[in-house]
């Protein structure tokens, strides 16, 4: 402890950087404008080298406050704040975006990286605009920059004496999901700013032609792709950490991502009647711009105590102020540039038929911004409320469920008969030609399900009380539908390639899908969506159940004679008769609970029931609810539920209550069906997003590549595609990642002898093994006490030296002669403790890892993304006139080719 | 021509503002008055609140939970207060992680007599306040996030232990 005020060079550097990249943000402001208003070559570019060196300082501020946490500079209050010494390195990474100054620091950080990509693309593109577009990011930058400088500095020292230890993240947030949701989520919210900035530089230069769209289409894609995955995220986090068995409450914290989603989602296809139509060039500029100010009313909403909200983030008059002052800024200025060049953003043409693709699209506008308002409104509805009476009232999530299910349901469908129209006017014959198929096998399997599950019978209220209708039915007739339209959309393309190149059906499907990346990527997100609905089904099934067991099946202090028995009958694949009073029916499942086993470490003391979970009288897994109080943070406690994955349905078990002493147990039981098929669905989207988003350098490079072989070509689209599903299920590993063992459930065995309050000392020198194979395997698994992932050969608690010494005894039982026999024992282990412990979640290396490295993978992959699209870009121009006649028509005129394939559609 | 387009922007106009009075007239249905503890007692006539759905925002005075396993299903009591206010709270099932003495929570339920719990006040083990009439029987119960960046400091200070229950 230092006796004067503490000095942190760190703190200096830092505040120093922020302070430097405040006057270059503003000077690129000034240079911007006036650059392109004068049209000086000279001043845009400062304006643009400035932002380079903006984001230059952002980083060096960003990397310097990691450094302050991963040294252990306390005397930067943040740091002290939101990290202690024993918090592991990724912890310490975590905890930069862990509180609301450093939070805001990783905003600007962000910006700056996507701004310093999104102008180096386009600044030789757009030299006419570009300079507004700086200005714009700069405007916004600023912003965010002037609250962390004036009020939220997150390089603030203590005026006295720094502490020698830091307070530490809360235990609720030390796990996997706060390294990966909320850098997600900012990620989306940031990523509008790009088209919102693209936009304003439009309407300043009244350069209002489709080039700007073109532009920005991407980061659209990009914002919405994170947006989605910061929201299912959101979701899976709250399904395996909090305990109350759902992923979606409609919190306000939760909405304020998902209305910047609804309006995303609706530019994404309004853009493309600009592009094909010339139209709504009105409408794209305002959902640009009310994207973005979504994000920034959403972080307002969340932050200013505006709403009431146990999720939200305190409140703070001044911030709300400041955020009000900027929210009315955008709006001025976007409006007023949107009238002042309403001359130029007149409409060429106009809608020709109700059965027309665009109209299709237009509705499913309205109904996507129906969506956002919805929301926007009962979110706001207890502040809408008290200012209109005084009165605060709000709305309950059954309010949001009846109005969002059939918005839902009508999107849906758009999602699959949009597809089948033909731009301008779909004629009849057509509409009998695309229709015919997915809708007749809807009312056959609809009318199927009917018979056959008559639960999807059920009546449902939408809108209000009186209104009930089949929504189980609708959905999944709806899902059908979409399946099959977009089915039969994939089978036709494929066939027409199949006669046009020759190929095998697997080669053209692929090559289809990489030569109209925008369109059939576009098709796979609407059937990621279909597969979420699905999801979203299940909900309305939901069971859930409350049952207390008086004692478990093996009692501590029950005699070695009795217990043996009872053990072995356990460990069998059937379910053992005489467990009446330990176990409880469920749906179609039997529970029994086995065992109460408590435990204590350095960190926690930990009370864990092993529950084994029967299916027709077999044994379909153990799992283990617990409940964790760890010693620091005011004795905080949480819950570790138990999840038993299957396609059909989740079986979800919490512990809400026990007595150690007499073994008593207290067990919620939900049975949550078809929830998998939200994680799956949103990796099917993911999927789709990344067709969307592979460069064309790629694909061409691909096509064009001898020797044409049907080998070469099938090998070629297979890589391509092995990618891009590779990279999906690296988001898979996500949506299903094992819990690190700091989150997972407390699966372990009692160790023998402790009791409550035991601490570690002395426990880091026990049961060590001199046998390789034994030290190896104790060194590839993590300790599962919750120690920030040290693996059992390191881990100085007594559960640690227990394990050492269970793989002493297991090892000690094989033969280890030679280096094969010792190989084969060590796999012996680490299967063993996999099948004991239900899940790879035990292995520290390599699998277990990889769900960590993930987030480091995905940035290196999204910078690499990056290169290639913005290579693209930069080599479209000059590679355009060497290009042959027949790459022209195979890759590069996608839209060409979309559009001549309608046509021929409809002279079909 | 002109009147296609005045017809539009009528069409829109209606759209827009029947679909508005819609939802508002649907958001009665579903209305959950939010009050503070101090708020709700200073109104007087608790009784005019019973039937209605309330969300009940306080601090769980410290020292005040009681946790039990009543009829199969875990039930608990505690003191909601706000303002020098409190009212009593009645909820079941699991709780937040964060719900513990002196955390913010918000009770969603129905006021109800306080004679109504008595049976259950008793099989908790708790005895009812003779000056406070109602209660509030909970369906469900939020704590403060966490995430909310002060929950570390918040946590810290809270030193003393809520209940020497043995029941957790």
């Amino acid at each position: 402890m230092t006796e004067s005020a503490p000095f942190s060079p760190i703190a200096v550097v830092g505040t120093l950087a922020l302070l430097a990249a405040y006057l270059t943000g503003a000077w690129c402001i000034a240079a911007g404008i006036a650059g392109n208003a004068r049209k000086s070559r000279r001043l845009v570019s400062s304006s643009v080298y400035g932002l380079y060196g903006f984001g230059a300082l952002i980083g060096l501020s960003a990397a310097l406050l990691i450094y302050g946490f991963v040294t252990h500079d306390f005397a930067i209050k943040y740091v002290a704040a939101t990290s202690e010494t024993t918090m592991s390195t990724w912890y310490k990474v975590t905890a930069f975006w862990g509180g609301l100054d450093g939070s805001l620091l990783f905003w600007v950080f962000v910006l700056a990286l996507f701004s310093t990509v999104a102008i180096a693309v386009n600044h030789r593109r757009h030299k006419d605009m570009i300079g507004f577009v700086v200005a714009t990011i700069m405007v916004v930058q600023v912003f965010f920059l002037s609250l962390l400088i004036f009020t939220k500095n997150p390089f603030t020292t203590f005026l006295t004496q720094a502490p020698t230890e830091g307070q530490g993240l809360n235990p609720l947030l030390q796990n996997y999901w706060m390294v990966i949701h909320p850098p997600s989520l900012y990620t989306g919210f940031v990523a509008a700013t790009i088209p919102f900035a693209f936009g304003i530089g439009a309407l300043a230069s009244g350069r209002l032609d489709d080039m700007w769209l073109s532009s920005v289409r991407v980061w659209m894609l990009i914002c919405f792709f994170f947006l989605s995955f910061g929201l299912i995220l959101g979701g899976r986090w709250a399904y395996e950490e909090l305990g109350w068995g759902g992923y979606w409450a409609w919190d306000p914290v939760e909405n304020a991502g998902l209305m910047p989603w609804f309006t995303a989602t609706a530019f994404l296809h309004s853009a493309i009647i600009q592009e094909q139509r010339g139209q709504m060039k009105v409408w794209n500029l305002v959902l640009v711009t009310l994207t973005f100010f979504l994000t920034i009313f959403g972080t307002f909403m969340t932050r200013s105590g505006a709403v009431q909200s146990v999720h939200a983030f305190g409140e703070d008059n001044v911030l709300a102020l400041q955020f009000i002052v900027f929210m009315a800024v955008i709006l001025i200025v976007s409006i007023g540039l949107i009238v002042y060049r309403s001359s130029k953003l007149t409409t060429l043409g106009t809608f020709e038929s109700f059965f027309s693709r665009e109209f299709a699209f237009l509705v499913n506008n309205w109904i996507l911004l129906a969506c956002a308002f919805f929301v926007l409104f009962a979110t706001m509805f207890p502040t809408i409320s008290e200012a209109l009476d005084g009165s605060r009232v709000s709305v309950g999530p059954e309010f949001f469920n009846r109005w969002m299910t059939p918005l839902g349901v009508i999107l849906l469908f758009l999602a699959g008969a949009a597809p089948l129209l033909a731009w301008r006017k779909t004629t009849t014959q057509r509409l009998v030609n695309q229709f015919l198929f997915p809708t007749a096998g809807t009312v056959m399997a609809t009318i199927l399900l009917a018979f056959g599950m008559p639960q999807t019978r059920h009546l449902t209220p939408i809108f209000a009380d009186r209104l009930k209708l089949p929504v189980s039915l609708f959905v999944l007739a709806t899902i059908i539908f979409v399946g099959l339209s977009i089915g039969q959309e994939f089978w036709r393309g494929m066939m027409v390639r199949r006669r046009q190149t020759g190929s095998d059906p697997f080669t053209s499907l692929l090559g289809l899908m990489l030569s109209k990346r925008r369109k059939y990527g576009g098709y796979i997100i609407h059937l990621g969506v279909a597969v979420l609905f699905l999801g979203f089904v299940g909900k309305a099934y939901e069971q859930q159940t409350d049952k207390t067991i008086q004692q478990p099946a093996i009692v501590r202090d029950e005699a070695a004679s009795t217990r043996v028995p009872k053990q072995q009958a356990l460990a069998q694949a059937t379910l053992p008769a005489g467990l009446e009073e330990q176990s409880f029916k469920f749906g179609e499942y039997v529970f029994v609970y086995q065992r109460l086993i408590v435990t204590s470490d350095d960190h926690k003391d930990a009370t864990t029931a092993e529950v084994g979970i029967y299916l027709d009288g077999e044994k379909l897994s153990t799992v283990y609810p617990a409940k964790w109080d760890y010693h620091r943070g005011g004795e905080q406690a949480t819950t570790e539920v138990a999840i038993t994955v299957r396609l059909s349905e989740d079986v979800y078990v919490v512990l809400t209550g026990y007595e150690q002493d007499t073994g008593v147990a207290n067990f919620r039981v939900f049975i949550n069906p078809l929830i998998s098929w939200v994680w799956i669905g949103f990796c099917i989207l993911a999927l789709g997003v990344f067709v969307c988003l592979l460069p064309a350098s790629l694909a061409t490079y691909v096509a064009a590549r001898p020797p044409r072989t049907r080998l070469g070509r099938a090998a070629d689209t297979g890589l391509v595609m092995a990618l891009v599903i590779g990279a999906t299920l690296a988001i898979a590993s996500q949506a299903h990642a094992a819990p690190p063992a700091a989150a997972a459930p407390a699966e372990h065995l009692p160790a023998g002898g402790m009791g409550m309050g035991n601490s570690g000392a002395g426990f880091a020198a026990q049961n060590h093994s001199a046998n390789p194979a034994a030290k190896k395997a104790a060194e590839a698994m993590f300790c599962p006490c919750g120690c920030s992932h040290r693996t059992i050969e390191e881990c100085d608690c007594g559960l640690a030296a227990d394990l050492r010494a269970k793989i002493n005894g297991m090892v000690g039982k094989m033969d280890t002669s030679t280096p094969e026999k010792a190989q084969a024992a060590y796999e012996g282990v680490l299967n063993a403790f996999v099948v004991e412990y239900g899940g790879e979640q035990v292995l520290a290396n390599p699998r277990s890892s990889f769900p960590w490295l993930i987030p480091v993978l995905a940035a290196f992959g999204a910078a690499g993304l990056l290169f290639f699209v913005g290579r693209r870009w930069i080599t479209r121009g000059r590679a355009a006139p060497m290009m042959t006649a027949s790459h022209i028509t195979s890759i590069a005129d996608e839209d060409l080719a979309d559009k001549l394939d309608d046509e021929l559609r409809d002279t079909d | 021509m002109q009147n296609a387009t005045l017809t539009k922007i009528a069409l829109t106009v209606a759209v827009v503002l029947g679909g508005a009075g819609f939802l508002v007239y649907t958001s009665v249905d579903h209305a959950q008055h939010y009050k503070m503890v101090d708020e709700l007692i200073s109104t007087g006539d608790l009784a005019g609140w019973e039937g209605k759905e309330l969300k009940v925002h306080g601090n769980v005075e410290a020292g005040s939970i009681v946790e039990k396993i009543v009829s199969q299903e875990q039930h608990r009591t505690f003191l909601l207060v706000k303002g020098g206010s409190k009212i009593r709270v009645f909820s079941s099932g699991p709780k937040p992680d964060t719900f513990k003495d002196a955390s913010e929570v918000v009770a969603t339920g129905h006021l109800v007599k306080a004679a109504d719990m008595k049976a259950m006040a008793d099989s908790l083990g708790v005895k009812l306040e003779s000056d406070l009439p109602y209660v509030v029987e909970a369906t469900d119960l939020m704590a403060k996030c966490p995430s909310k960046y002060d929950g570390a400091q918040v946590n810290k200070n809270i030193n003393d232990r809520s209940t020497d229950n043995k029941f957790k």
